[in-house]
């Protein structure tokens, strides 16, 4: 017999609260790794239980017709998240430190063009994510970290389709702009260094 | 994949430089926290009971009021309960083991007025015992809250005051004189 669905599990809860246990059961660890991944593992293990204590208080609210639960505690996380964006930005500060480090490690067998692009880039991309508008990050690392589809994306952060789209696009081009060359006398186009880690208005 | 995110996908923290995979313990003390939230009515943060008695107090501007609550007042918001509708916010907000939820007022919230709404009247009076009404009572005086009764020992054991908040809902804030005097004897040893 199959398990039953997360759609079934979580209307069976509206009259057995105990019923919601198993979309901790089956999610927990994916949503524990997406918001270590945001904010680093001290922030992240308080963040875990209160998403899913405000998903089961809006487990009411919850679209019966999707099967899979994911998405919808993705954008839960999310906007747990949207409380913790200095916590993110000491943790996109450190990710860009780390980047830097990282070159070291990189296998032998790569060009000395790859270790010169992992030590200029990523540091360079870390600090373009801090720059980027909060919904315009929020969609492209679910799309990029944790390979959402765009509808699932909408879902989770309820907004059309479309709008997930152009999201992305801008995202896009601000991380093309990262990459490309600095024209003779030109600005840099990437994000001021004195932006990096610092997160939003 | 491959697309241009591809630099974004290599600079994805764990591929980076793994952190310590999620603890299961962590894990195993979340799940059980929000069991214990589910099946017994308590708050999760600080696992005690919701109180029996929880006045809801209602305000034309609830999210400043929520505001100035905590800042002026220091009591601490449950931020995993708030919802927030188009229609209003609904807070929960904790002060030693009390809470009091804050909406908004009108005839479509249960009916429930700001004094603002009825030139500054109260119908009612929130009695709160704090730690130290002294520092309380100075911090609410350094953030401006409007104080109507000044800090005073009273003949029934209480030191108090009285404050009214951002829509004139007048709160009282009191501590036992014989934890007045604890406290202090403690300050001098």
């Amino acid at each position: 017999m199959e398990d039953p669905t997360d759609a079934a599990m979580i209307a069976a809860s509206l009259a057995d609260p105990a019923s919601f246990a198993p979309i901790f059961d089956r999610h927990a660890a994916t949503v524990l790794r997406f918001l270590i991944r945001r904010v680093g593992p001290d922030a992240a293990d308080g963040l875990v239980g209160e998403t899913f204590r405000i998903a089961f208080e809006r487990r009411a609210s919850y679209d019966l017709d999707r099967p899979c639960a994911r998405p919808w505690l993705y954008g839960i996380a999310t906007n747990v998240l949207a409380r913790h964006r200095r916590a993110e930005g000491r943790r996109l500060a450190a990710l860009s430190r780390l980047a830097g480090r990282a070159r070291v490690d990189t296998p032998a067998a790569e060009t000395a063009e790859a270790r010169a692009d992992a030590l200029d880039l990523w540091p360079r991309v870390a600090a373009t994510i801090a720059g980027l508008p909060p919904g315009e990050r929020d969609a492209l690392l679910l799309y990029a970290w944790e390979d959402l589809g765009y509808d699932d994306i909408a879902h989770a952060l309820g907004i059309p389709v479309g709008t997930v789209r152009s999201r992305l696009n801008r995202a896009r081009t601000r991380l093309r702009a990262v990459r490309e060359p600095v024209a003779p006398g030109g600005e840099q186009p990437s994000t001021p260094t004195e932006d990096r880690g610092r997160i939003g208005p | 994949m491959t697309d241009d995110l591809d630099p974004l996908r290599r600079v994805r923290p764990d591929r980076l430089q793994p952190d310590d995979p999620p603890d299961p313990a962590v894990l195993a003390e979340e799940r059980e926290r929000l069991m214990s939230a589910i099946d017994q009515n308590v708050n999760p943060d600080t696992g005690r009971r919701f109180p029996s008695i929880y006045p809801r107090i209602a305000y034309r501007n609830e999210v400043a009021a929520i505001e100035f609550l905590t800042r002026v007042f220091g009591f601490r918001e449950w931020r995993e309960s708030r919802m927030e509708n188009e229609t209003g916010t609904l807070a929960w907000l904790e002060v030693g083991d009390g809470v009091v939820m804050i909406g908004r007022a009108g005839p479509e919230h249960h009916d429930l007025s700001s004094p603002a709404d009825i030139a500054g009247a109260n119908t009612c009076m929130v009695n709160v015992y704090v730690d130290d009404v002294d520092a309380h009572h100075a911090r609410a005086v350094g953030e401006g809250a409007r104080i109507v009764m000044d800090l005073e020992d009273m003949f029934w054991g209480d030191r108090r005051y009285e404050a009214l908040d951002l829509e004139g809902h007048r709160w009282h804030f009191g501590e036992r004189l014989s934890h007045v005097r604890e406290r202090r004897g403690r300050d001098e040893a």
